[in-house]
């Protein structure tokens, strides 16, 4: 992955980190937190991080020299190629000194230099404005407040903000004779674009898909619930990476106690890097040691949007399409959006395909197992005579033959994932023509073996989440264990102990297995069955706690 | 400590289960038949084995399709295993199809070999038990059949069928015969099996290439047991009777006489009810059948189109069960003195006290029972043409 971090940032880090060093020595540098963060509280969304970046960082002041300023920003980044510093005068006879600092790449050029530099340095020489009689603080307020037409504006008084911003993509405004320096907002870069999300696509249903660009994704979400309660908190995480972590909820709706766990959690995470949202749900979940994931994750727009409107919290992290989605419990997981935009009756009989072959793909190879290696009179006769004649010749026992043709799987999807694209079909001929013809015909594994390995690779491919899906590849493994050494009897007790860990799972306080363990008779509506719309006018009743009510629309009727 | 518990409790439960040897299923041979004849000191049983990989898949080599060994033993559970030495493989009869007693075998009582069959774990009980008429077991289990290519397949299929479409013939479970052989109100009976044709040539596998097979296996017949032991076989006409009355008539065709030609009668369901009853002290049964069916074929000339002409046909439709059921029964009471049907169970059932009294003599009593026989047959339809076109040839 490629880091956004410019590399001469290294050394800035390590001035704080010297800087950090220092503080932990002399504690007088406290008084100076109360100024820095009086400064920017314009701007709520940034408000929360403040405490915790002036606990950990003493940072040094803007000067109100601007020569000063600029080569200090200058030294501090190592006069790395994609800063560019400018400075100039502006005023009728260039009396007040000016200059910008911005990441080149990171901003959007035009901008800069129509509403930025035009105005500085061209406009405000034809107007009537007198400034020779204004000190330059005056100065510095009217030009925020009277001349520049940015709409994102932040006063700054300390550099670790500054390249906070700058680094973000902000242009910085410094003054000379002015501590202060204001970002303007000009954050513009190169973004794929909204695309179809590749890893969870439909056939009915909007194709937009989360970008990179977190601005973009809470846009995507924005534009689908126009709600003043939508609420969308952002935070910084990452000490080297400062990546733009936000929380989206329905203020009201969403449950204010999952609100404010999910918020201390994320406080809590202290980590210099967070590249992906992997990272977070990783520090966030309930559980550690299991396979199961409780963290829903998904690039799909409206999948989001519907989860918020159910009272769940959507966290979007700067520089992936991935949103996470909490509370997560495990039907969501078999949960398409799919499933609400097409016909009722068809999206219960998926989802119910879709449990189908959650077992098939957990099961399959350890039942072949289990029947053909020690529960053979459980068979048809003329099934046990084609198993057994399929089997004639193979070198292996069924366990080992099982394992074996499921790794050979597993690693030929892996190859499908990471090869190049121009390659793959030479990898999926490989794959059928070598591994499935060829080894059958050869003797080594039994035609059976290859079908029953196909058929757990299709079903887990049928569900939505791949989270899940993740979970299922690895316990496969366990239960093929499990039949080879005490055949059905030791996957039923597989099957036991699984039930039981994910009845001890929690998604955010809520109980993993609900809405069927513990049964909720209300929640059924929307669970294996998906009823019409206009019956599902409750939000489940453990994640929308507050305000359970949808609607109330009774079932469209013909006219008379 | 409550922990180690936990692990303890829950390992034990994994190290106590019955489970614990696995067999790869190309270390199986399956056994699908079984046939136990009787020795000079003890049983011969022979096992009917599969050849898997020549019934499917696509590696045959042209051997034969199912082998059979036999190997003698003074108990059979003795012979069985002393098989291994002759059979690479581990014997595996949880998948027998049929069991065939051999005739000389079955003569002399077949309640010792049932004790070994009901004992065994491995067993299934849903295969069937069938009597060698007039030959040796090892002489049924010898035989390769045409379209089928296990023998055992035949035999479990032809009985299922011909009971359903044919009914002289009977499926009788482990668990039935045993039931049967050990009340005291109903005796035992099972399908006879038989080799038609040359066994010599019927042993090869190329017996199964000839369009006319040379030799083949054929059910046929009723064994009639008491006790335990066989005393001898019910004819066609008998043997459906007798399924007339237990009711396990499906379907069935009957003959009944036209105009000196034949008419025949697709019965297309068949209902038994019996009722035992005491009068003055003596048992008394009650036979209820009612039977449907339909014209399957007309070689007289008759009208069908007439209803009383049909309503004449119905009459002699129920005058031939009738006659078959009457015959079965007599042949039982007077010959065998054999109580196949149950009716001492019946009598058991409406008359507990009464049954006590008879229990001891119930052979003798059967011999004399009373049996009421009604039968209720109508005709029900004609089939695709109403009235045969013999009528327009002889014209």
């Amino acid at each position: 992955m490629k880091s956004r971090v410019p590399i001469p940032l290294r050394k800035l880090i390590e001035d704080k980190q010297s800087v950090k060093d220092k503080k932990q020595q002399e504690d007088l540098n406290e008084s100076a937190n109360p100024n820095s963060s009086k400064t920017k509280n314009q701007n709520p969304v940034q408000a929360q991080n403040r405490s915790k970046d002036t606990k950990n960082h003493q940072t040094k002041l803007i000067s109100s020299d601007l020569q000063y300023n600029l080569d200090h920003i200058k030294k501090t980044l190592g006069n790395s190629s994609d800063i560019v510093i400018r400075d100039f005068q502006a005023g009728e006879n260039g009396e007040i000194k000016l200059g910008i600092v911005y990441t080149d790449g990171l901003t959007d050029s035009a901008s800069i230099q129509d509403f930025i530099l035009n105005t500085l340095m061209v406009e405000i020489r034809n107007s009537d404005l007198n400034v020779a009689v204004l000190n330059p603080s005056d100065c510095f307020e009217m030009i925020k407040s009277h001349t520049l037409p940015v709409g994102g504006i932040v006063e700054i008084t300390d550099f670790q903000k500054l390249f906070n911003h700058v680094l973000s993509g902000d242009t910085m405004l410094l003054m000379d004779g002015t501590p202060k320096g204001m970002a303007l907002g000009s954050r513009d870069w190169a973004d794929r674009g909204v695309q179809e999300p590749s890893s969870q696509t439909v056939v009915r249903g909007p194709k937009d898909g989360f970008t990179e660009t977190l601005r973009t994704n809470t846009a995507l979400i924005r534009r689908r619930i126009k709600d003043p309660n939508l609420w969308l908190e952002t935070k910084q995480i990452g000490e080297k990476t400062q990546t733009d972590v936000a929380i989206m909820y329905l203020k009201g709706v969403a449950n204010d106690k999952t609100v404010s766990e999910l918020q201390s959690r994320i406080n809590r995470i202290n980590i210099d890097a967070i590249l992906e949202s992997g990272y977070i749900e990783e520090l966030i979940q309930d559980e550690v040691y299991t396979p199961f994931p409780t963290v829903y994750n998904t690039e799909r727009p409206d999948a989001v949007a519907a989860a918020i409107l159910e009272g769940r919290i959507a966290i979007l992290v700067d520089g992936t399409p991935f949103v996470l989605i909490v509370p997560a419990l495990m039907v969501h997981f078999f949960q398409s959006s799919e499933d609400y935009y097409q016909r009722a009756d068809i999206a219960t009989l998926i989802r119910v395909l879709r449990y189908l072959s959650f077992f098939l793909a957990l099961l399959t190879p350890s039942l072949y197992i289990a029947v053909s290696t020690f529960h053979q009179e459980m068979l048809p006769t003329p099934l046990l005579i084609s198993l057994a004649s399929q089997r004639e010749g193979v070198p292996f026992p069924a366990f080992v033959e099982a394992v074996l043709m499921e790794v050979v799987f597993e690693i030929l999807r892996e190859a499908g994932v990471r090869m190049p694209r121009a390659i793959g079909s030479s990898i999926s001929i490989v794959g059928a023509l070598v591994i499935g013809q060829a080894a059958v015909e050869a003797g080594f594994v039994s035609a059976t073996m290859v079908i029953i390995v196909s058929l757990t690779a299709i079903c887990s491919f049928v569900f939505p989440s791949n989270s899940m899906a993740m979970a299922f590849r690895m316990l496969r493994f366990l239960f093929m264990i499990l039949a080879a050494t005490f055949g059905l009897y030791g996957i039923i007790l597989g099957l036991i102990v699984m039930v039981l860990h994910l009845n001890s799972l929690r998604s955010f306080g809520l109980p993993y297995l609900a809405p069927n363990a513990p049964f909720i008779l209300q929640d059924q509506k929307d669970n294996i069955i998906r009823l019409p719309h206009w019956s599902l006018l409750k939000r489940p009743r453990l994640i929308g706690k507050n305000n359970t009510d949808r609607g109330d629309v009774s079932p469209p009727k013909p006219p008379r | 400590m409550k922990k180690m518990l936990k692990v303890f409790l829950m390992l034990s439960m994994i190290c106590l289960s019955g489970c614990w040897s696995s067999i790869e299923l190309n270390e199986l041979a399956i056994v699908t038949a079984m046939g136990i004849d009787k020795t000079e000191d003890g049983y011969l049983v022979s096992v009917q084995v599969l050849n898997s990989s020549e019934l499917a898949g696509d590696a045959k080599s042209g051997r034969t399709e199912v082998v059979t060994f036999r190997k003698s033993g003074a108990t059979i559970y003795e012979a069985i295993r002393s098989l291994s030495t002759d059979i690479p493989r581990r014997l595996y009869v949880a998948h027998l199809r049929e069991v065939v007693f051999g005739e000389e075998m079955a003569r002399e009582g077949i309640a010792k070999t049932l004790d070994v069959l009901s004992r065994q774990k491995e067993l299934r009980s849903d295969f069937y038990m069938t009597v060698a008429k007039g030959s040796t077991a090892y002489d049924t289990l010898n035989v390769q059949t045409a379209l089928e290519k296990i023998p055992a397949n035949k035999v479990y299929d032809s009985l299922e069928n011909s009971e359903k479409g044919w009914a002289p013939t009977r499926t009788v479970t482990l668990d039935e015969l045993v039931s049967s052989i050990v009340s005291k109100g109903s005796e035992a009976m099972l399908t006879g099996i038989y080799v038609y044709g040359d066994p010599e040539s019927g042993s090869n596998v190329t017996n199964a290439q000839n369009i006319s097979p040379k030799s083949g296996l054929r059910l046929d017949y009723i064994g009639v047991f008491k006790k335990d032991k066989l005393v001898g076989w019910l004819n066609r006409s008998d043997s459906k009777g007798v399924s007339y009355i237990t009711d396990h008539v499906k379907s069935t065709v009957e003959n009944i006489p036209c105009e000196g030609e034949q008419i025949s009668v697709n019965t297309t369901s068949s209902k038994t009810k019996i009722k035992g009853k005491m009068e003055k002290g003596n048992p008394k049964i009650d036979i209820n059948v009612t039977s449907e069916g339909g014209i399957g074929e007309v070689e007289c000339t008759i009208d069908l189109t007439k209803p009383e002409k049909i309503e004449e046909l119905n009459k002699r439709y129920e005058k031939t069960i009738e006659a078959k059921i009457e015959g079965a029964i007599k042949t039982l009471q007077e010959k065998y003195q054999s109580d196949i049907f149950g009716f001492g169970e019946e009598i058991h059932r409406t008359d507990p006290k009464a049954w006590k009294r008879l229990e001891g003599n119930w052979e003798q009593e059967f011999a004399n029972l009373d049996v009421n026989v009604t039968v209720k047959a109508k005709i029900r339809n004609l089939g695709t043409i109403s009235e045969s076109f013999q009528k327009e040839i002889e014209e």
